[in-house]
């Protein structure tokens, strides 16, 4: 319960929302994630408390993005920052949602929540203020790409929530970016709505520092012919969690993930991922991959749900893994739950080490085993980077920062 | 006939070398030595020790040496790394090139070559300087530009996995080449390039030494010494008439000649 009463006692929650009420009240019956579901069964609880330890504080926001500002084309907000929003161009319209109708969603996509396979939105909401929730409606073609950031500051538990509304024929290339300051941790709870025809190529970059936790879920509902690709990397967080759940909710829709995790020292991250088809002739690709070194733990869940309406459904879900160090543990479960009979469906997961051989040909060219070693994890890396829309530039600077950690 | 007075010093000695992996023994007393300019052929049947003994060479972390020497020019190298010692001059063209997906070609050869440049006290090349260099030895082994663009290996057929171990070859300058099984899977139009690039590429100053099963590559590059491997030793060595010999007789004999020793 204790997170709750800081959550009550807290000066900003005050004045609570109807939303940060709901919220509350569903999670007086569940104030900690029930650590018996498979969904946090693996969690580590000292790390997880630690996640909590922190008060939610709105105030020393002051941030920087790391990105360099040189690209004109790019649109760029900054969860908490932005006040209005109203861009009508020519061609597309980004403009903010209204705070009824924002409500409304919000309170739509509660009643179907489950205390244990939402607690984190749940929790996020209960935290999130009016000013650190982004609603978006966006629509029309030729549209410049956005990044949106979400941070939170050394000392403090911030909330973050974002919902976007894509209308039909929108073509978007989103890139959201959640960052850690030192002894932080950050909630960021995500909801994408993507109508008939639209496509959304989003790229997730979150990454911390010493002692980063991260609550990071995201929900997308697509109905058909719409198109949702996922490009994600997590790393450097003492404790992260991403959580993604998508519905197509006619089916005749299609949805591509790539993810990749990178866990060092004694960090644990996860990814859990539902993939509901609520419609025949969905189509799904999935690769996760996780690399973990030192004492490191990286989890993967994925579910894939296919019901008897589901029938025509192309889904494949891998997960792909490599182990750098005899302490470092990675579990990973991909499974398919499969009532329709016409379907195909394939899921498979390998946990593997640095190929010896690869190495070996690299060594008699010379190359030392430092740089061999990081020329391999790079090529491990690119399947999955070179998915995330991210710009040349930045690139550049994400690339560095990998090489850095 | 390899006891003959030579003019220079030897590029590799390999002396009474014993070496085993997860306590099995593969080599078991293997003597061999490379002076510029000649060329080796090692010839034996499948499993007697022949790429085991390329690797060791070239510094195969898997194989421990449990006795005897492996100099190169002169010092001995039995605990260097790998990168040293191909940063040194040896090179080990692989039977089976292995495919490194994501690493572009391009990038792999570049970083390779100012490996050995860097030994050599040479200037390192930038990606241009590079570019320049490689269209040069890429004639060697008739390859066009489009292979420095895929990735090591990947999606590379057979014939074009050996000329791309030529083509390092070319760039590396090696002192002494051990090419284990160049010939295996070739064609005889892509033998023929692959061996031409090897003649073009070796010199007086450098040793060769092919491993090979069959004669057909010994057709085209003539060696100096043919050695036949069995049961981890080599024992027997000859000239250039051994391999037609062995062409004729089969391994059969080498069987017998280990059983009776």
């Amino acid at each position: 319960m204790e997170i709750i009463e800081k959550i009550k006692t807290n000066k900003l929650v005050e004045k609570q929302t109807d939303i940060q009420k709901i919220c509350l009240d569903k999670l007086q019956s569940s104030p900690l994630p029930n650590p018996k579901s498979e969904l946090w069964r693996l969690s580590n609880k000292i790390k997880f408390s630690n996640f909590l330890d922190y008060s939610v504080n709105e105030k020393n926001l002051k941030f920087d993005i790391p990105y360099p500002n040189n690209s004109q084309k790019t649109i760029r907000l900054i969860i908490g920052q932005n006040c209005q929003i109203q861009l009508i161009e020519e061609n597309y319209s980004i403009q903010q949602i209204s705070e009824d109708e924002l409500d409304k969603y919000i309170k739509e996509q509660i009643s179907c929540f489950n205390e244990t396979e939402n607690w984190s939105d749940l929790l996020n909401l209960s935290l999130s203020c009016k000013k650190n929730i982004l609603g978006l409606r966006i629509n029309g073609s030729k549209i410049p790409p956005i990044e949106i950031f979400s941070h939170a500051s050394s000392n403090s538990l911030n909330a973050k929530t974002l919902v976007i509304f894509l209308e039909k024929n929108c073509d978007i290339e989103l890139l959201q970016v959640n960052l850690g300051k030192d002894n932080s941790s950050l909630s960021q709870s995500t909801f994408f709505f993507l109508e008939e025809h639209s496509s959304l190529n989003h790229g997730v970059v979150s990454y911390g520092k010493n002692g980063s936790n991260l609550l990071n879920s995201l929900n997308v509902i697509q109905q058909k012919n719409s198109e949702y690709s996922l490009g994600s990397l997590h790393f450097k967080f003492n404790y992260a969690r991403f959580e993604i759940n998508i519905k197509q909710s006619e089916g005749n829709a299609k949805t591509n993930i790539k993810g990749m995790q990178i866990t060092k020292k004694d960090e644990q991250i996860s990814t859990y991922t539902k993939i509901n088809f609520d419609g025949p002739n969905g189509f799904l690709d999935q690769i996760n991959k996780s690399l973990a070194d030192d004492k490191s733990h990286a989890i993967f869940e994925g579910s894939i749900i296919v019901p008897k309406i589901a029938q025509k459904t192309d889904a494949s879900q891998l997960s792909r893994n490599l182990l750098l160090s005899d302490l470092a543990q990675i579990d990973t479960k991909p499974q398919l739950e499969i009532i329709a009979d016409d379907v195909k469906c394939k899921h498979g997961a390998t946990i593997s080490q640095l190929n010896e051989e690869e190495l070996f040909y690299m060594r008699t060219r010379g190359i030392t085993l430092a740089e061999a070693s990081k020329l391999q994890l790079s090529s491990y890396f690119q399947e999955i980077i070179s998915f995330i829309p991210v710009s040349k530039e930045r690139w550049d600077l994400l690339d560095k920062i990998l090489n850095e950690n | 006939m390899q006891s003959q007075m030579k003019e220079s010093d030897p590029i590799l000695e390999v002396e009474n070398l014993f070496a085993s992996t997860n306590n099995l023994p593969i080599l078991k007393g293997v003597s061999l030595t490379v002076y510029p300019g000649e060329i080796h052929a090692i010839m034996g049947r499948n499993g007697c020790g022949k790429s085991t003994l390329s690797k060791i060479i070239a510094g195969h972390p898997s194989y421990n040496i449990t006795n005897g020497d492996i100099k190169f020019s002169g010092e001995n190298i039995n605990s260097l790394e790998p990168e040293e010692r191909s940063q040194s001059g040896i090179f080990l063209g692989f039977q089976y090139p292995i495919e490194i997906p994501g690493v572009s070609n391009l990038e792999f050869l570049r970083v390779s070559t100012n490996a050995r440049r860097k030994f050599l006290n040479k200037e390192e090349l930038d990606t241009f300087d590079f570019e320049e260099l490689v269209k040069e030895k890429l004639e060697l082994v008739k390859m066009d530009q489009t292979f420095l663009s895929r990735s090591v290996n990947q999606g590379f057929s057979g014939g074009e996995k050996k000329r791309n171990e030529i083509l390092q070859m070319a760039l590396l300058e090696p002192k002494i080449a051990i090419l284990d099984e160049t010939d295996s899977g070739l064609d005889i139009d892509a033998l023929r390039i692959v061996a031409s690039g090897i003649k073009k590429i070796s010199n007086k100053q450098t040793g060769i030494i092919l491993i090979t099963h069959y004669q057909r590559l010994l057709d085209e590059i003539e060696p100096n010494y043919v050695h036949v491997m069995a049961d981890g030793q080599i024992i027997k060595t000859g000239g250039s008439d051994l391999a037609l010999e062995l062409e004729k007789k089969g391994y059969e004999w080498t069987d017998n000649f280990v059983k009776e020793t």
